[in-house]
C-alpha cells in the first residue's frame, strides 16, 4: 500500500496499527523512516507520531502532498520478554510477607496509549520492577483493588481490611499494602480503625515516582516497608515512606496521625501533630516512640463502616445555605474549621438545626498540627453550646474516617460522639511535646 | 576513516525544564543521596549501557545549590520546555536549513550514572537534514536536538559518586554530522566552524565546558566509536588519529588470534591468594588494610597480544584494565607486563602451571575484597578479550589529556529512549518559524566577508572574532569610534585571557566596562598597552576606570613627572650619550618604558627621549 502524491493520505495513516514500520515522505520530499506509535493525548490535529530509527519520537502533519510506503508486513507491538519467573522454591508459610497490591503510582508504568501513567496488573508484573524485594524472606503478593487512590472509596477499604485479616490468617509473618499516595493516609486510618488488634505490621507504602524510572522511590520504600512488615515489635497499621530526599531513611508514620503534605516530593508524607513513630534505614529499624505491641491471636475486622458521613473544609465566604444542603442526608459531619476549631457565626443556625435532628456535627482544625480548643475564644463557646463535638488533635480526615466507623456501630448520636472523642488505634494525644512540631 | 561530529553547546536561557538561572555555584545548600535502578523501556527491554552502569550499584550524592530546586532533584515534575532555548533550537535550525519537525516530543533518554538525578535525560529532536558548508565542503547535518545538561561531578569516591546539581537542566544544543568527516583537522574545523555559527546567535553560555564534543570515529574496516566530552577543539585532531590507531592495532589482534585459532574465554577466574600474600605494590595490593582475594584467569591464545607493539601507545591490556576500572578496581596485571610489580618469574611460572596454560595463552590477575565483584569483573574482561577475536567492540570512550580515551561504557541503543509523558507534544507551525527566521544572525561566512570589507580588518582577526562569537560586541564598539583593530585584538585575546584567568572564574568583561577603558584610553589616562590591565582590574571588582588604573600602576603619571622621568634617564646616563650620540635612544627607551610602560604611549616616549638626547648633546659635558 502506497499513499500518492496529492492525495490526503490522512484517513488511511490514523488507522494504521502501532508497531507499524513505515516510510513518510513529507511535502518537501524529505524521508522519514521509522515506527508508528499511538497517537499521544495531547498531540495536535492531523499529526502521525513515529518513532525514528534513533529512538526518537517526532510529529509529522499529514495533508495533501505527504506520501508513505509500509515498510514491513505490519506487526504489532513485540510481545514483552517474558518476565522473571515467579515461581519460587516453596517457603515456609510463616516467614512470609503478603503484598496487598492495590494500584497506584508504586504499581504503574508509562502507559503509551495515552501518555500517562496506568497501574500494573498482575504479580508477576510488579515482582518484574521489583526483583529483590525478597532477599530476605518469600514475598506473596496478592492484587486486591486495580485503581489509582483518588478512586478508592469507603468500601474498598472494608475489602482491604478482609485481605489483611486473611493474609494472617493464613499464616503472614506481616502485610504490605502498595497503594497510591494521594488517599494512601486515609486507608491507612480507616484499617488502623477496622483491625484493632494485629498479630503483626501492616505497612502502607506507596511512591511518587513511577517505577519504570530509574529513579522511583518505590523500589526503596518497598524495601523498607518489607524488611518492617518482618518486625515482630508491632502489630499496628503504619505507612512507610521516604523521611527526605534521600534513598536511605524511611520514617514510619502511625496510620491515624498520618497525611500527604506535598504534592511531589518523595517525603511527602508526614505525621504533622506528633512526628513518626519510627524509621527503617539501611539495616535497622528504631523507635521514636514505642509502638504498639503485636496480638495474640488471630485478628478480626471491627466493621462495618457506613458511608453517611461527610467532610467539610470552612472557608471565608461560605454560605450557610449552601453548607446545610450539604450536611443533608448525611448522619454526621466532621469540620475542618480554622484555628481551634472555628467556624464563621453565621453557620450556627444550621449547625444548631442538624444537631436537633441527630446529625452529629464534630470540628477538626485545617491547621492539621495541633489540637481544637472550643474554650478559649466566644465563637467556639457558641459552637460548643450549639452542640459540636471537638475532637482534640484529630486530622481532619482521620476524623472523617473515624466518623465512618463509628457510625457503622452506633445508631444513636450519643453514641456516636462517644466514639469519636474515645482514644482508638493511638489517634488523639493529651499530651504534644515540642519536638514533635518541626 | 569516516568520523562524525556531535556538538553540545550550553544556552544562556533559562533552565530547560525549571525556571532556575543557568549559573553555577560555589554554595552547597544541602546534600542527599539515591540510587538508580535500570528500568524498561516502552517495550521493557532494558538497554545494555543502562544496565552495565546499575550493575555497579552505586551511591549517588547530590549538592543542592542555589541554582536548583525541586525539578533537578527529581522530586517535582518538569515545567514547561524553556520558549526562549526552543527558540534558539530553531533559529539554528533554520540556520542550518534544517527540516524542522511539526510537534516536538520530549523524550527520555536513560542514563543511570547518576549524573542525572531521575536517571534519564530529557532530549527532544527539534530538526533534520541540515548542512553546513566548511572550507569548500557540504557537511550534512543529522540531526539539532534540544537536551538537558547533566549534573557535574565533584567527587568520587569507592562505590560513591557526588554530583552538584547547578548545570543539571542547562539547555544544550546538539548539532549532530553525519558520518562524513574525513580527516581529524576537518573534524576541528568543523567543529569550530559550528561553534562559530552557535556563538553568533549571541545566546549561548561562554568559557570551559560551555561546548563540548562528541566525536563518532570509524577507521577503514572498524568501528564506529563515541568519544564523549571532548572540551577543547585543538585535542580533536589528537583523539581521531589515536582513535583510528587504536582500531587497527585491534584489527591486527583479531587477525592474529583468528590465525592462532583462538576462543572465547571461559571467564572462569581461580583464586590464587596464596601465591601473592607478599605483594604489597601494584593492582594486586591489599588497598585499605582489607583483606583482599587474587584471582587468576586464562586468556588462551592471547599470549604477546596485551602488550604495547614497537611505536604504538595503544594496548590490548589497557583495554581489559579499564573494563575492571569501570568497577571501581585499581586495575589489572597481565602476563605479557609480568614478571614485574613485585612478582617474580617464579610466581609467574606456578600461576601458568596452577591456570594450565599453553604457551601462546595469556593471563590476568586481579584482587579485591568482595569475591562477587572479583567474578564479575573477570566475566566483563573474558567479555571484552572474546570480543577481541571479533574485531572492534562498539563502545563509549571518555578523553583523557594528551588525546588518549579510555573505555567508558556500552553503545547505548534505541532501547533507553521513551517518551517524557510529563510533557505535551510541543506543535511547532509557520508562525513559530517565521519568528526564527526573523531573528535569524548572519552566517559567520556571510559575517567574515562584511567585517573584512567594512571595518578592513585582516582576515585572521576576523576569523577569530567570529569564532569568539564577539562580532555583534565589536561592532558596537568599534561604532563608538574606537580603533577597529584594538577592539578586535581586545575581543579576541585579552578578553578570553582575563576571563579564563583562574583568579577570576567567574569574571565577565562587559561591553560597558571595555568602552570605558577604551574612552579613558583615547583620552589619555594611560596608553593603549595598558588596557588589559585596566580591564582585569575592573573585572576583578575595581569601581571604576579611574581605581582600576591605579590598581593597575597605571594613573597618576602627570606630564611634569613624566618629563621628569625621561630627563633623569638622560642625566643618568650622560656619558652614554656623549659617547654614542642618537645611538644612545635604543637603551635608553628601554630604561624609560621600564618605569612608563602602559602609562604612556611608546610613540610619545621616543619623541621625548629624543628630544632630551638631543638637548643633553647640545650641552656642554661636566
Amino acid at each position: 500500500m502506497t499513499g500518492s502524491r496529492g492525495e490526503d493520505p490522512w484517513e488511511q495513516l490514523r488507522s494504521l496499527p502501532k508497531g507499524q514500520d513505515i516510510e513518510v515522505t513529507d511535502a518537501e520530499g524529505r524521508r522519514w523512516v521509522g515506527t508508528v506509535i499511538p497517537h499521544h493525548e495531547f498531540s495536535g490535529d492531523r499529526i502521525l507520531q513515529i518513532k525514528l530509527e534513533s529512538g526518537y519520537n517526532v510529529g509529522l502533519r499529514i495533508g495533501p502532498g505527504v506520501s508513505y510506503r509500509l515498510r514491513s508486513p505490519s506487526r504489532s507491538t513485540p510481545p514483552p520478554p517474558e518476565p522473571p519467573s515467579t515461581d519460587r522454591p516453596a517457603a515456609p508459610e510463616r516467614e512470609s510477607v503478603t503484598l496487598l497490591t492495590t494500584g497506584g503510582t508504586i504499581a504503574s508504568r508509562v502507559d503509551y496509549e495515552t501518555g500517562g501513567v496506568r497501574p500494573v496488573k498482575t504479580e508477576s508484573e510488579l515482582l518484574e520492577f521489583y526483583p529483590d524485594l525478597d532477599a530476605d524472606g518469600p514475598v506473596h503478593a496478592l492484587p486486591v483493588l486495580d485503581r489509582l487512590s483518588e478512586n478508592i472509596v469507603p468500601e474498598d477499604w472494608a475489602v482491604l481490611a478482609e485481605a489483611v485479616r486473611g493474609s494472617f490468617a493464613a499464616g503472614s509473618r506481616g502485610v504490605v499494602i502498595a497503594h497510591g499516595t494521594d488517599t494512601l493516609g486515609f486507608t491507612a486510618a480507616a484499617l488502623a480503625y477496622l483491625l484493632p488488634r494485629l498479630p503483626g505490621p501492616v505497612a502502607l507504602v506507596g511512591a511518587q515516582r513511577s517505577p519504570d524510572r530509574p529513579s522511583s522511590d518505590g523500589r526503596s520504600n518497598l524495601q523498607a516497608a518489607v524488611r518492617l512488615a518482618r518486625s515482630r515489635e508491632l502489630g499496628e497499621v503504619v505507612v512507610v515512606m521516604h523521611a527526605g530526599l534521600s534513598d536511605d531513611r524511611f520514617a514510619i508514620h502511625r496510620g491515624t496521625r498520618v497525611r500527604k503534605m506535598h504534592s511531589t516530593r518523595r517525603d511527602a508524607f508526614r505525621s504533622p501533630t506528633d512526628g513518626p513513630l519510627g524509621y527503617v534505614d539501611a539495616n535497622t529499624v528504631h523507635w521514636v516512640r514505642p509502638p504498639r505491641a503485636p496480638h495474640h491471636g488471630p485478628p478480626t475486622v471491627d466493621g462495618p463502616l457506613d458511608p453517611s458521613g461527610a467532610l467539610l473544609w470552612f472557608y471565608p465566604g461560605l454560605s450557610p445555605t449552601r453548607a446545610e444542603a450539604f450536611v443533608q442526608g448525611h448522619r454526621g459531619i466532621v469540620l475542618a474549621g480554622t484555628g481551634l476549631g472555628h467556624i464563621a457565626e453565621s453557620h450556627l443556625d444550621w449547625i444548631r438545626r442538624a444537631v436537633d435532628r441527630g446529625t452529629v456535627v464534630a470540628m477538626t482544625t485545617q491547621c492539621l498540627a495541633g489540637a481544637v480548643d472550643p474554650y478559649v475564644y466566644a465563637t467556639g463557646r457558641d459552637l460548643v453550646r450549639a452542640g459540636v463535638t471537638y475532637l482534640g488533635d484529630l486530622l481532619p480526615e482521620t476524623a472523617y474516617v473515624k466518623l465512618l466507623w463509628a457510625l457503622g456501630h452506633e445508631h444513636a448520636a450519643e453514641g456516636v460522639r462517644k466514639r469519636l472523642l474515645t482514644p482508638t488505634a493511638d489517634d488523639l494525644s493529651e499530651r504534644r511535646r515540642p519536638e514533635e512540631f518541626e | 576513516m569516516k568520523a562524525g561530529l556531535e556538538v553540545h553547546q550550553q544556552l544562556r536561557t533559562g533552565k530547560l525544564f525549571c525556571r532556575c538561572p543557568c549559573e553555577f555555584s560555589e554554595t552547597v545548600t544541602g546534600t542527599f543521596v539515591r540510587r538508580l535502578i535500570a528500568a524498561g523501556g516502552e517495550d521493557r527491554s532494558i538497554d545494555p549501557a543502562a544496565r552495565f552502569q546499575a550493575s555497579r550499584d552505586l551511591l549517588f550524592r547530590y549538592e543542592v545549590t542555589p541554582s536548583s530546586c525541586l525539578v533537578e532533584a527529581d522530586e517535582e515534575p518538569p515545567r514547561p520546555l524553556d520558549p526562549e532555548a526552543l527558540e534558539t533550537a530553531l533559529i539554528v535550525s533554520r540556520m542550518l536549513g534544517a527540516r524542522v519537525v511539526d510537534e516536538i516530543e520530549v523524550m527520555r533518554k536513560i542514563v543511570v550514572d547518576g549524573s542525572n538525578t531521575s536517571g534519564f535525560q530529557r532530549t527532544a529532536l527539534i530538526a533534520v537534514d541540515g548542512a553546513l558548508e566548511v572550507d569548500g565542503r557540504r557537511i550534512p547535518i543529522d540531526s539539532i536536538s534540544l537536551e538537558e545538561d547533566a549534573a557535574r561531578k565533584t567527587a568520587e569516591a569507592p562505590g560513591e559518586v557526588t554530583y552538584r546539581l547547578d548545570r543539571l537542566g542547562i539547555p544544550l544544543l546538539e548539532i549532530a554530522t553525519a558520518p562524513q568527516i574525513t580527516s581529524g583537522r576537518e573534524a576541528r574545523a568543523v567543529a569550530e566552524e559550528i561553534g562559530a555559527l552557535l556563538r553568533a546567535t549571541d545566546r549561548v553560555r561562554r568559557g570551559i565546558g560551555s561546548i563540548r564534543e562528541d566525536l563518532n570515529v570509524s577507521a577503514e574496516g572498524g568501528r564506529r566509536i563515541e568519544i564523549k566530552g571532548v572540551q577543547e577543539l585543538r585535542w580533536i585532531e589528537q583523539y581521531v588519529e589515536t582513535e583510528v590507531e587504536r582500531q587497527q592495532l585491534l584489527l591486527g589482534i583479531r587477525d592474529t588470534l583468528r590465525s592462532r585459532g583462538a576462543t572465547a574465554p571461559s571467564g572462569a577466574a581461580a583464586v590464587l591468594t596464596d601465591l601473592f600474600e607478599s605483594v604489597m605494590e601494584g593492582p594486586l595490593a591489599p588497598r585499605g588494610g582489607r583483606a583482599r582475594l587474587v584471582f587468576g584467569m586464562a586468556l588462551p591464545g592471547f599470549g604477546g597480544l596485551l602488550k604495547s607493539p614497537p611505536g604504538s601507545s595503544e594496548r590490548l591490556g589497557r583495554e581489559l584494565a579499564d573494563h575492571a576500572r569501570a568497577f571501581g578496581l585499581a586495575g589489572i596485571l597481565h602476563s605479557d607486563e609480568l614478571p614485574g610489580y613485585g612478582i617474580d618469574r617464579d610466581r609467574v611460572t606456578q600461576v601458568r602451571s596452577r591456570l594450565k596454560l599453553a604457551p601462546d595463552d595469556a593471563f590476568v590477575l586481579l584482587a579485591d575484597t568482595s569475591e562477587a565483584r572479583a567474578r564479575a569483573v573477570a566475566q566483563s574482561i573474558a567479555q571484552r578479550a572474546a570480543q577481541a577475536i571479533e574485531g572492534i567492540p562498539g563502545e563509549t570512550r571518555d578523553p583523557l589529556p594528551e588525546g588518549r580515551t579510555r573505555y567508558s561504557r556500552p553503545i547505548p541503543g534505541r532501547h533507553r529512549m521513551y517518551p517524557e509523558t510529563d510533557i505535551p507534544p510541543i506543535p511547532i507551525d509557520v508562525a513559530d518559524l517565521a519568528r526564527a527566521d526573523a531573528l535569524r544572525p548572519e552566517r559567520p561566512s556571510e559575517l567574515r566577508g562584511r567585517l573584512a570589507r567594512e571595518y578592513g580588518l585582516p582576515n585572521d582577526l576576523v576569523r577569530q572574532l567570529v569564532a569568539a562569537g564577539e562580532a555583534s560586541r565589536f561592532e558596537l564598539l568599534a561604532k563608538r569610534g574606537h580603533t577597529a583593530t584594538l577592539v578586535a585584538r581586545l575581543l579576541t585575546q585579552d578578553v578570553p585571557s582575563i576571563e579564563g584567568d583562574p583568579a577570576s572564574t567567574t569574571v565577565e568583561v562587559t561591553t560597558d566596562a571595555l568602552d570605558a577603558v577604551l574612552r579613558a584610553s583615547e583620552r589619555g589616562t594611560f596608553a593603549k598597552e595598558g588596557i588589559p590591565a585596566v580591564l582585569r582590574e575592573l573585572a576583578l571588582g575595581a569601581r571604576d576606570v579611574a581605581t582600576a588604573a591605579e590598581r593597575a600602576g597605571l594613573s597618576g603619571l602627570s606630564d611634569d613627572e613624566f618629563e621628569g622621568i625621561v630627563r633623569e634617564v638622560v642625566e643618568r646616563n650622560r656619558a652614554l650619550v656623549h659617547e654614542r650620540g642618537t645611538e644612545a635612544f635604543q637603551p635608553l627607551m628601554g630604561d624609560v618604558m621600564k618605569v612608563v610602560r602602559g602609562r604612556r604611549d611608546g610613540q610619545e616616549v621616543a619623541q621625548r627621549l629624543r628630544r632630551a638626547i638631543e638637548r643633553a648633546r647640545s650641552e656642554p659635558s661636566a
